[in-house]
């Protein structure tokens, strides 16, 4: 990952930090989004992310890159309420499927998002990475933020461990046991990779949102759903991660429709009696 | 006559360095195991303090409840006794050193050891007893072949953590 490693911000000044902030904000907000599920927290994170960084300039040395530092200060800030709030179950999707098919209103927006937002033509491709940012709040937090940096941020263990402010051993440990147990989940519950899936909500969703197209000609243009019949595992996860890479949830052409189901699917599991 | 399952103690008792073994007092007994393991002593440590993860890598615990931290009460479940829930206190916890749980009739002990040469002793002590132990002690399981896989199940998965990671 290539990442400027200025030997001191204080040296080069408040406009390089300026500079490196904007030029990692899109990244953070994304990644924030996907931690909290929460559109409004994200932004004010960011914010103040920006705010300490800018206060505590003298305080970087240069051990590591800007953008590592930065993440680190918005962790430090979202960890505390993080820890606060219960982990979603494996099923959320079905838990929230059926949430929204008892609540008019939730169709109701979607479908006006759909038809007036230049940013909400649903494509299964979102849904999938939608549907892992959902799924991996059931992994315990260590776990879920170790591997949203590692497989969708592309950060090493090294500076997964000094964001997170733990050891690169305990990374490994996290990144070993989140990835197995996300394929574990997959394995059984996506009706992509698995013929046997329980979930078919991606393509379901597709049929709603797009009733002219033929949902599994939309499917099998993902690399994901063609190599499914070989059952690597491993490969299957890694191209699902490269979905989560390539869309970003501020920018992607969905993002205002996937925005709204987020933050549907984060009422509902506040409301819903999870286990802690 | 079972010809399979003396041949896997074995190969287990044989991937580890002290294979199991047992004393036996009138009134206590114990069981110790030991096994080197070539990983950093905190993916180690990891393993043993996640309760909710024993089940995915350890073949003698089928669940633990609650959460491995000073003082905190954890209900285990294991295949020496599948009907049986033992209600454990955490008594001792040094971080990536030692960790004790146990109750009033016995108390487990973890150790690790840095060698300082990339790997660690691992060692796992249980002694249980008391007055009463001559009552009871018919019905209690010899604990050897379980002492046997829980290490080398535990060597294996944090090996394989180690070296999946670098």
């Amino acid at each position: 990952m290539h990442q400027q490693t200025p030997a001191s911000l204080s040296q080069l000044g408040i406009h390089t930090l300026t500079a490196e902030f904007e030029r990692t904000k899109g990244a953070l907000k994304s990644y924030i989004v996907r931690i909290t599920a929460n559109r409004q927290e994200a932004e004010d994170i960011v914010q103040e992310t920006s705010s300490r960084a800018h206060r505590n300039v003298a305080s970087f040395k240069g051990d590591s890159s800007v953008k590592t530092w930065l993440f680190a200060i918005a962790q430090n800030i979202a960890r505390d309420h993080l820890r606060s709030l219960k982990r979603w179950p494996e099923d959320v999707g079905d838990i929230c499927k059926d949430a929204a098919m008892k609540d008019p209103d939730f169709f109701r927006e979607a479908m006006t998002i759909h038809k007036t937002s230049p940013q909400a033509q649903f494509e299964i491709r979102e849904h999938i990475a939608f549907c892992f940012t959902c799924v991996s709040r059931s992994l315990p937090l260590e776990q879920q933020l170790a591997l949203m940096l590692k497989e969708v941020y592309e950060f090493t263990a090294k500076e997964i461990a000094e964001i997170m402010e733990t050891n690169e051993a305990m990374v490994k440990y996290y990144l070993h046991t989140g990835r197995g147990r996300m394929m574990e989940v997959f394995d059984k519950r996506c009706a992509l990779i698995n013929k046997e899936g329980v979930c078919h909500q991606c393509t379901e969703l597709n049929g709603i949102f797009n009733p002219k197209q033929n949902a599994q000609e939309e499917a099998v243009k993902l690399q994901m759903v063609r190599d499914a019949k070989k059952g690597d595992k491993e490969h299957l996860f890694d191209l699902r991660m490269k979905v989560m890479q390539e869309l970003d949830p501020f920018t992607s052409p969905a993002a205002e429709l996937q925005l709204h189901h987020l933050e549907f699917d984060r009422q509902v599991m506040e409301m819903h009696e999870a286990p802690a | 006559m079972n010809l399979v399952t003396p041949l896997l103690i074995m190969t287990t008792a044989a991937a580890i360095a002290q294979p199991a073994s047992t004393t036996r007092t009138t009134f206590h007994r114990e069981t110790s195991v030991a096994t080197t393991i070539k990983a950093d002593e905190s993916i180690i440590w990891a393993l043993l303090t996640n309760a909710s993860d024993y089940p995915r890598w350890n073949s003698t615990i089928t669940a633990i409840q609650g959460t491995i931290a000073l003082g905190e009460k954890i209900v285990l479940k294991s295949t020496l006794d599948a009907k049986r829930s033992f209600k454990l206190k955490v008594k001792e916890l040094q971080p990536a050193k030692k960790l004790v749980w146990g109750d009033g009739k016995g108390q487990r002990t973890f150790t690790l050891r840095n060698n300082g040469d990339g790997t660690v002793t691992f060692t796992m002590h249980e002694r249980i007893g008391g007055l009463m132990f001559p009552m009871y002690a018919k019905y209690i399981p010899n604990f050897d072949e379980s002492f046997n896989a829980f290490a080398a199940d535990l060597k294996k998965e944090a090996e394989l953590i180690q070296k999946k990671a670098n």
